[in-house]
């Protein structure tokens, strides 16, 4: 049962055309990066009561899909599912990737960007969770790079190695991201689950987005996938999404049943737009349709309505990344305990915050720029299998082999 | 099953293209721009101070290597310990009237573009030579008095 | 040699290259003359006491000259404005009727900042005497102590002030966060701050700052005898600006 991989050809039409949109999104986001690094950050829609905004809600977006792309990967790498080898490359492709776009992100929002490369590794703080943070992300892309390696030269026990190392480390990028969060001082922010239920939702929009690119690819290039591997991932993609409900339940309960933290909490569930996506974008179409589409028998099975919940899920975890990142700033402190503040030359209310058009085509010369890098990596490196089949094991030849009574063994 | 070789002649080609992109271009960008240089340059003409400032707060062959470290060592001092000494930045001001004519002229000699005076005061052109009209002091170039005050009335 | 030798040599050389080079960067960085002598304020510990019973409602002296004297932006948007100190009026949310009050805030120079625990440079930090002060050579402008002070006290110059009020002070470029310094500059050489003077200047003299660890001190004074309050002293950050009168 050898698997072929190939690159594809990479010359037709659609292709090219793809490479050009994704080029010319890298080029745009280019372009506004230099013009906000010109003019400062007032240009975007943030504000001094919500310093973080779109880049940091997709840089976490990023991250996420990237540790779940890891996890199908280490189906194979670590668990040793052979049927799941076909994904393996592209997985890991794809983490390194989505990495490499969550570190851009990151970088593209800083207000002195021409200080990044230095100082951060001159200066290192080790209380700092944003200082951890990009040495997990450095070793997750240098991980990656070792296993597509490994991968590519089909050195089996080296695989099993770092694929071992790479699950491991995904789990400390994902919950170090969380941590970036979990142990901030705002109200909407602080809370030990956090982190876990950081990687819960990566796992769900990680396996989600596997689906969709592998079902997508396939059909595209004319290969055959056995529907049986996406079922099996489609019903994983479920029990991710258990636990992710499970977390949000845990969290906002207690939240809502500590007197402390009731004003805080209703202020996350019902205080505004970004309820609207926890309800709505969060809750119902990110996990509750999927997971009704994903546990109903009938609908299970099919692939299309796999897909689709898929589809969902990558969306409402993009929901649950912004209503981590931005309740948390615009729910405002009390700075005086037990006082209101009426009158300030600042805002100290509730704040607002808008999504300036800037912010969103810096987030797409983002998604530019790994969308060129993937079709360029289709194009050269043998990352897609000829095809993707569930083997039946092979059947021991002892099994075959009936024993007749005087002890004599005769073939069947 | 699985065509090693191939692979590697392709990685080979798209390390060369790394490669080019990564030492060529900036060599041969420095090749290109000295070929079309013209003639090279005078070294750069500084606008020295009235002849009555004679010492500046270290040997002036000192201050021509390192005032970048000098300056690095008082900027550390100042903000990370609060050591606050006479000599300071806003000290070289007070001898330098032209920023233009002394410390621009050097940097941009050789391209560097210290960017110190986006937030530290350094005053206009104008301002300076009013100052020097009251108190009469002259600019001084290597060593020559001259009369007229280069690029400081800012006209 | 093999293609492949010459490959991996070539790599290895690279890498060992580019951690000369960083060695080398640490090296230089080194003071040149030795001249880093420990803190001449080492073994202070500078805090604020602000009378709020003095203070006269409606008055800003203090808060412009804070932003006179260390140039912080002002250009009238709220969204972007900088204030190191401001001035509010606060009202008691159970009962209204007790009345308003106003109320200055700024950076707390907690004892235990959160601030400096986060910042990824050790941009922020805190200095020998307490305060808390951001190195804007250094900072890099990933504004995460924003979100971890719990006071509101540091902001973000999403834009630089264009306009120089103190020309002996230098102003921020755009990109990198602040917050009140206590006048560190002043207090070196043992002025007071620009607040305290302006308060001073204005007849009331409700702020006071001062060395918390020296008892003949006003402000150690004043501590011991009144009832101060800190803010959020439940988080631990252990403020040192005390209100009296709150
Ligand atoms: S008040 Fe805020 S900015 Fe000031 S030291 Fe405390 S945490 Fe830092
Ligand atoms: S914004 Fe500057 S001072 Fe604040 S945490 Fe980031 S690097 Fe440190
Ligand atoms: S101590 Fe200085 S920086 Fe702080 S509020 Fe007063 S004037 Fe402003």
């Amino acid at each position: 049962m050898d698997i072929k991989f190939e690159s594809i050809e990479g010359n037709s039409i659609p292709y090219m055309v793809m490479m050009s949109a994704f080029a010319l999104m890298a080029v745009v986001g280019l372009i506004t990066t230099f013009f906000i690094i010109e003019k400062g950050l007032w240009v975007t829609g943030m504000t001094n009561r919500v310093p973080w905004g779109l880049q940091i809600v997709m840089a976490v977006y990023y991250i996420g899909l990237s540790a779940g792309s890891l996890v199908i990967s280490g189906l194979y790498g670590v668990f040793g599912k052979q049927e799941y080898k076909p994904f393996a490359r592209i997985a890991v492709y794809l983490a390194m990737l989505f990495l490499i776009a969550g570190l851009l992100s990151i970088l593209t929002d800083q207000g002195r960007m021409d200080r990044v490369f230095v100082e951060p590794f001159v200066y290192f703080n080790l209380r700092s969770m944003f200082s951890i943070n990009p040495i997990l992300y450095i070793g997750h892309i240098l991980i990656c790079v070792i296993y597509l390696w490994a991968l590519f030269t089909e050195k089996r026990k080296l695989t099993t190695i770092v694929a071992t190392t790479a699950f491991g480390w995904a789990f400390c990028v994902h919950s170090g991201t969380g941590a970036i969060f979990g142990f901030g001082a705002r109200v909407l922010y602080e809370s030990p689950l956090l982190p876990a239920s950081f990687v819960a939702a990566a796992m769900a929009s990680g396996t989600a987005l596997m689906i969709l690119m592998i079902v997508g690819l396939f059909k595209v290039t004319n290969r055959h996938v056995d529907d049986g591997l996406i079922i099996w991932l489609g019903r994983f993609l479920a029990v991710c999404l258990l636990v992710v409900v499970y977390f949000l339940m845990v969290e906002n309960l207690y939240r809502a049943y500590v007197v402390e933290l009731r004003s805080a909490a209703m202020y996350y569930l019902f205080g505004g737009i970004h309820s609207i996506l926890f309800w709505f974008g969060l809750l119902l179409v990110g996990c509750f349709i999927p997971m009704f589409l994903l546990f109903r028998r009938k609908t299970g099975k099919q692939i299309r309505w796999i897909v689709l919940a898929s589809a969902l899920v990558v969306f409402g975890v993009l929901c649950e990344r912004y209503v981590i990142v931005i309740p948390g700033l615009t729910h405002a402190p009390e700075i005086i305990a037990g006082m209101e503040i009426v009158q300030s030359p600042i805002d100290e209310g509730v704040a607002n915050y808008s999504i300036s058009i800037l912010e969103i085509l810096q987030a797409l010369g983002v998604l530019g720029v790994i969308g060129f890098l993937f079709g360029f990596g289709l194009k050269y490196l043998k990352l897609l299998p000829d095809e993707a089949r569930i083997y039946e094991r092979a059947v021991p030849a002892v099994a075959n082999i009936r024993k007749d009574e005087s002890g004599v063994a005769v073939g069947k | 099953m699985f065509d090693l070789n191939k692979i590697k002649e392709k990685a080979y080609l798209i390390a060369a293209l790394a490669a080019v992109v990564v030492i060529l271009i900036p060599i041969g960008y420095s090749i290109v721009t000295n070929l079309f240089a013209g003639p090279p340059q005078p070294r750069p003409f500084l606008e020295m101070p009235d002849e009555k400032y004679k010492e500046c707060v270290r040997e002036t062959e000192f201050m021509r290597q390192h005032h970048w470290e000098l300056l690095r060592t008082i900027r550390e001092e100042v903000v990370r310990y609060g050591k606050r000494t006479d000599i300071n930045i806003n000290k070289c001001r007070e001898c330098h009237v032209s920023r233009e004519g002394f410390c621009n002229r050097c940097h941009n000699s050789v391209n560097l573009y210290p960017d110190c005076f986006g937030c530290h005061y350094y005053p206009e052109p104008s301002e300076m030579a009013e100052k020097m009209r009251k108190s009469g002091d002259k600019a001084i170039l290597f060593g020559q008095s001259i009369e007229r005050l280069p690029d400081l009335s800012g006209e | 040699m093999e293609r492949r030798d010459f490959i991996k040599i070539a790599g290895g050389t690279f890498l060992a290259g580019s951690a000369c080079a960083y060695a080398f960067r640490f090296l230089t960085a080194s003071n040149i003359d030795g001249l880093i002598v420990e803190n001449l304020t080492t073994g202070r510990k500078y805090g604020m006491v602000i009378d709020l019973t003095k203070c006269i409602p409606g008055c800003t002296a203090c808060v412009e000259a804070c932003h006179n004297e260390n140039n912080v932006i002002h250009s009238g948007d709220k969204r972007w404005d900088i204030h190191w100190l401001r001035k509010v009026t606060i009202e008691n949310k159970l009962s209204p009727e007790v009345g308003k009050k106003e109320v200055l805030l700024l950076c707390n120079h907690c004892d235990k900042p959160p601030c400096a625990q986060v910042c990824p440079v050790q941009a922020t930090y805190k200095r020998h005497d307490g305060i808390v002060i951001v190195d804007h050579h250094r900072c890099i402008g990933c504004r995460y102590c924003v979100i971890a002070c719990p006071y509101n006290a540091r902001m973000f110059n999403f834009k630089s002030e264009e306009e120089w009020h103190n020309k002996d002070h230098p102003k921020r470029s755009h990109g990198v966060a602040e917050a009140c310094t206590l006048c560190a500059h002043r207090l070196d050489k043992d002025q007071p701050p620009a607040c305290v003077e302006a308060c001073r200047n204005v007849g009331t003299g409700a702020i006071v700052v001062g060395d918390l660890n020296d008892p003949r001190s006003e402000i150690s004074k004043l501590v011991e005898s009144r009832a101060v309050k800190r803010l959020k002293e439940d988080l631990g950050t252990d403020p040192k600006v005390h209100y009296i009168g709150l």
